[in-house]
């Protein structure tokens, strides 16, 4: 399977076109990016992502605590 | 009476009657659809395109629908050259009509449950999905109108929200969202979360164009948006039904396509980049998901989305005059003197108040109000305040306050340490930001006015002038 052109991760095939053998979409088990077979993906060097940058984002909204 | 539209579909057909309609016959590449968005804002009067045949998908795509002040005009049933101080005025007197209660169909009579899929959801089955701007992480859902309730007041219709907020699509059945914590979704999301409890979604797509407009304008957290639909549709309710799997939930009767599932509680995953309405993209972050749980939709579906990029598009026609209008209700609730609300620079960041002025000090206090609305007090930033003389909608007649009636050391003030709208790539850190005031305001007692000036004024045979111009032009034309 191809590698996520983002962080590098597995990737998986995660739809075929409904109509024809037109193209089919992937998308990475790690960071979700997806792109389609007839795209050439491009990704810009301050997208690119690694399990540091990961780890590092800010977290949208924040997770409030539980309530006991 | 003005036209009134219960579905996309109507609405689409006025819009190809009166030219402001581009359909494209041609089969086209999914990714083309962005790049012809973009060409439909930069063009004149900024039409909507169909796309009647995606490559490698079932159904047509719409997009710019909301795209120009013409098709603003005309979701509004007004005539398309309608001029926008008008549209203001028009979009002000239909507000004061709230509430209009709508009208609740039985799930059989509405047309967003034509078609139900219950089992193999496959968004892609139904949706025509792109990639709208080249760096966005994955395809995303622009212009879809989010409907969640109140967990602890479920049955509450006041407090269910519609709005907007972007969706990125992870997989057939799975989507991140970005409810962020100031927005209502934002509150019900916490509530849900603080018991450990999924919070149920119904996601209403290519909807009538005042439920769209509505979704994208904010309004306080205790007013129902459908009951503005029917006030903005100058009194004719809006038609609604009950969403299947979560019966507390309103959908639009005649959607395009309904989607309902759930966000997942207390899960944060990689999320991003997506081109916003700043006219930049922002960075990847971890936010919520939502699990698909069933799709109704009418028999084939038009997947209604939007282009967005350097300011103006299409996004820009739904967050101009009906940011502009709440926050003008909002801020002439505290202070009467308030003349008009010019809140159409991103979505609210920058906006520009006419008031007229009491007391000395007035104008910066009117700046304040703007700050402490829900809206406000995080998308305000930069805050222009002019005497009641001065049209906010005139940019020239604004530079002219700036530029005449500032004293940088008394009338520019920053706060610091405040909300502010993450998007917005100077909000450092993202959530956090500074405030400006600038009060361009005439000073008034106890603020001394050391130099007050008489204003020129217009001669009295000017009117006269201006009629004999008028129509020396329309001679000529």
């Amino acid at each position: 399977m191809k590698e996520c052109p983002r962080c590098k991760g597995e990737t998986r095939i995660m739809v075929k076109s409904p109509v024809g053998d037109a193209w089919e979409v992937y998308v990475c088990n790690t960071c979700s990016y997806s792109w389609r077979s007839t795209e050439t993906p491009n990704i810009l060097p301050q997208f690119t992502l690694n399990d540091e940058k990961i780890a590092n984002m800010q977290i949208i909204p924040p997770i409030p605590p539980l309530k006991k | 009476m003005a036209k009134v539209y219960h579905d996309l579909r109507s609405f689409l057909e006025t819009l190809e009657a009166e030219g402001q309609l581009v359909r494209i016959k041609e089969e086209v590449d999914p990714e083309q659809i962005g790049a012809a968005g973009r060409a439909a804002a930069d063009s004149k009067s900024a039409p909507a395109l169909f796309f009647e045949k995606v490559k490698g998908y079932k159904y047509p795509v719409v997009t710019n629908v909301h795209g120009s002040w013409e098709n603003h005009a005309l979701m509004m049933g007004m005539p398309k050259n309608t001029p926008v101080k008008d549209q203001f005025h028009e979009l002000n007197r239909r507000w004061d009509l709230y509430p209009v209660k709508p009208k609740i169909l039985a799930p059989k009579d509405a047309k967003c449950k034509e078609v139900v899929i219950e089992k193999g959801i496959n968004l892609f089955d139904v949706l025509s999905l792109y990639r709208i701007n080249d760096q966005d992480g994955g395809f995303y859902i622009s212009k879809a109108s989010v409907v969640t309730a109140d967990p602890e007041f479920p049955d509450d219709f006041d407090k269910q929200n519609v709005g907007t907020y972007r969706i990125q699509v992870k997989d057939k059945d799975l989507i991140g969202i970005q409810p962020l914590p100031f927005h209502d979704i934002g509150i019900q999301l916490s509530k849900a979360e603080a018991e450990g409890k999924p919070l149920p979604v119904a996601i209403a797509l290519g909807n009538d164009p005042i439920t769209t407009f509505m979704a994208s304008t904010p309004i306080m957290y205790n007013q129902n948006e459908y009951e503005f639909v029917g006030a903005l549709n100058d009194g004719v309710p809006a038609e609604i039904t009950t969403a299947d799997l979560y019966p507390n939930l309103y959908i639009p009767a005649h959607a395009e396509v309904i989607l309902e599932g759930y966000i997942k509680p207390r899960v944060r995953e990689v999320e991003g980049p997506f081109g916003e309405f700043p006219g930049s993209y922002s960075g990847c972050r971890l936010q919520c998901e939502i699990v698909i749980e069933r799709i109704t939709h009418r028999e084939n579906p038009i997947f209604e989305n939007l282009y967005l990029g350097l300011p103006w598009t299409e996004i820009d026609y739904l967050m101009a005059l009906n940011t502009s209008v709440p926050l003008y209700k909002q801020l002439k609730d505290s202070f009467p003197e308030i003349q008009a609300v010019n809140a159409m620079y991103t979505h609210g960041i920058g906006t520009i108040i006419s008031t007229k002025v009491r007391l000395g000090g007035m104008g910066k206090a009117v700046a304040m109000r703007l700050l402490s609305t829900p809206h406000g007090m995080a998308y305000a930033k930069v805050i222009i305040v002019v005497d009641e003389f001065v049209d906010p909608f005139n940019l020239e007649q604004v530079m002219w306050a700036l530029t005449t009636r500032v004293r940088p050391a008394d009338h520019v003030s920053v706060i610091e340490n405040c909300p502010g709208m993450p998007l917005d790539p100077s909000s450092v850190p993202a959530g956090m930001h500074s405030k400006l005031i600038i009060d361009a305001t005439t000073p008034v007692a106890p603020e001394p006015n050391p130099r007050d000036v008489e204003l020129l004024k217009p001669h009295a045979d000017a009117p006269k002038w201006a009629e004999y111009i008028k129509k020396y032009q329309n001679e000529q034309n």
